[in-house]
């Protein structure tokens, strides 16, 4: 029978950062803050994402790591435009470099799903 | 069962948010509940356990019966999507997780089911995890819940994983939703521990390249757990790809599911089993016997559109944008209702297993997204 309570509970990916990707950006700066570039591709240029980063980079830890954390973030902040890595926020160049397979995927369509959610705040039932 | 209160942790928003439950409030009002508790007996547990059992293989036979019978009329699904729901089920193409809301009656000792939330259940973070470390912040080691989510969901992601397509499963949800966000991670998390390689990605920004769906790095989505309806999907630029996709993505939940998370399934249900003590009467016009009842739209979410009836006198509405597809009337039942509100149970299944259940509680008697989470423990 299930009906007893876990005898143990570990989560390897989902930290406090999670709890507060969804939170307004904060405006302070922080000097000593460190710095993050992104690219979406091995051989592609990489843009520097510092501003946008800010609010997860400052709260990271555990073991999501920093492409987790950017993708929660990115949740929240993306900019429009553009789709997903693809977005205003990272210079074009940061995008496909040279690899023929990721620029083929920037070309594919996107956008496909997910419009229904634009007027729904959660997809829970 | 009965509701008990407790003295406060003042620290309990920040105790929430370090193991990453982001939403405890909405709007400045708690969705979470940390100072009140419903304590519940061992043989409630036995009831809602086996009450869950019984009607899972119930739905899996009303499955059979629309599939077999082509009643697909009934529940709006667009025609192009039936082979794909009759190869999915006749593939057993798997499904990790649902949840039954019920109302229970204690005084009758009577739990029946409101409805199947079958395809997008969400509230598995809390009930599974923020839950359990109530649990374990307030009370002895030796204090039991009705929570073995966690386990079983590792323990189902292991049994599923000879069964996926290809090397990575994506994990997909909507954007700008922490809750849809948690719940999502929350299952990745699970997937993860039992071994699997895992890739998050939003469905806005899922990709079509003529030929298969494919992620933001250019790889092909052969598997795909999404946190996103099935009903919306299909009615979405899309969705006709879906059957034309060359890889054959598995989705889960599969398409087969669509069935069971329409609020058609409940007249179906009411015809294969009739006067079945966990159901409750329902019907697809209003028949002319039937005094006090619900009126749901076949396709809402988070009790939206939902109209109640007493002596055929509206009693109760939500707002919301469903209902085109048409409605079902369900017989009203009576719900637990304290002073702080009426509460309904939810019953996890995962895997096929009974294996946790959560607490909603709404200041009217309908559950809606605004709908308090209130945890649990079991007394011996």
């Amino acid at each position: 029978m299930r009906k007893k309570a876990s005898k143990n509970i570990q989560l390897v990916l989902i930290t406090s950062v999670l709890a507060s990707c969804g939170q307004p950006a904060q405006q302070a700066k922080d000097t000593d803050k460190q710095r993050v570039f992104m690219r979406a591709d091995s051989t592609a240029a990489y843009t520097e994402v510092t501003d946008n980063y800010n609010n997860s980079s400052n709260r990271s830890g555990g073991s999501g790591g920093m492409g987790t954390s950017l993708l929660w973030f990115m949740a929240f902040r993306h900019m429009g435009g553009v789709l997903g890595y693809a977005n205003n926020s990272i210079h074009p160049s940061s995008v496909s470099g040279t690899n023929a397979r990721k620029a083929d995927a920037y070309k594919a369509q996107r956008g496909g799903f997910g419009n229904t959610a634009n007027s729904n705040s959660s997809v829970g039932a | 069962m009965k509701i008990n209160t407790l003295r406060i942790d003042p620290n309990w928003q920040n105790r929430l948010e370090e193991i990453g439950f982001g939403y405890h409030t909405l709007g400045g009002v708690p969705f979470w509940v940390d100072d009140r508790y419903y304590e519940i007996t061992s043989r409630e547990a036995d009831l809602i356990y086996k009450a869950t059992a019984e009607l899972w293989d119930m739905c899996l036979q009303a499955v059979e019966y629309v599939i077999k019978n082509k009643q697909y009329a009934s529940f709006h699904i667009p025609a192009y999507m039936y082979h794909h729901i009759e190869n999915s089920w006749e593939n057993d193409d798997p499904s990790i997780y649902g949840r039954f809301d019920f109302a229970y009656d204690v005084e009758r000792g009577e739990l029946k089911m409101l409805e199947f939330n079958a395809d997008t259940p969400t509230s598995l973070f809390e009930t599974g995890i923020v839950q359990w470390y109530w649990k374990k912040h307030y009370f002895s080691e030796g204090t039991d819940q009705f929570n073995s989510i966690h386990e079983q969901l590792i323990a189902s992601w292991t049994q599923l994983k000879p069964y996926l397509k290809g090397e990575i499963l994506h994990f997909a949800c909507v954007k700008e939703s922490l809750e849809d966000l948690t719940n999502l991670e929350y299952l990745r998390d699970t997937a993860i521990q039992a071994g699997l390689a895992t890739k998050l990605i939003y469905v806005d920004d899922i990709g079509w390249n003529g030929h298969s769906f494919l992620d933001l790095e250019g790889e092909p989505i052969q598997s795909v757990f999404k946190l996103y309806p099935w009903e919306w999907m299909v009615r979405e630029d899309f969705g006709v790809h879906i059957v034309n996709d060359a890889l054959r993505a598995q989705w889960i939940e599969p398409s087969w599911k669509m069935l069971l998370s329409n609020k058609a399934i409940l007249p179906i249900l009411w015809e294969l089993f009739p006067n079945h003590p966990h159901l409750l009467a329902a019907y697809f016009e209003e028949p002319d016997f039937l005094k006090h009842f619900v009126k749901k739209p076949i396709l809402s979410r988070e009790g939206a559109n939902v109209e109640m009836y007493y002596d055929k006198q509206m009693i109760y509405a939500t707002e919301g944008e469903y209902g085109e597809e048409g409605y079902i009337y369900q017989e009203l039942a009576t719900l637990h209702r304290e002073d702080s509100g009426f509460s309904i149970i939810g019953s996890w299944l995962i895997g096929q297993e009974p294996c946790g259940i959560s607490f909603r509680e709404s200041d009217m008697p309908i559950t809606t997204d605004k709908s308090r989470f209130i945890p649990h423990i079991i007394k011996y």
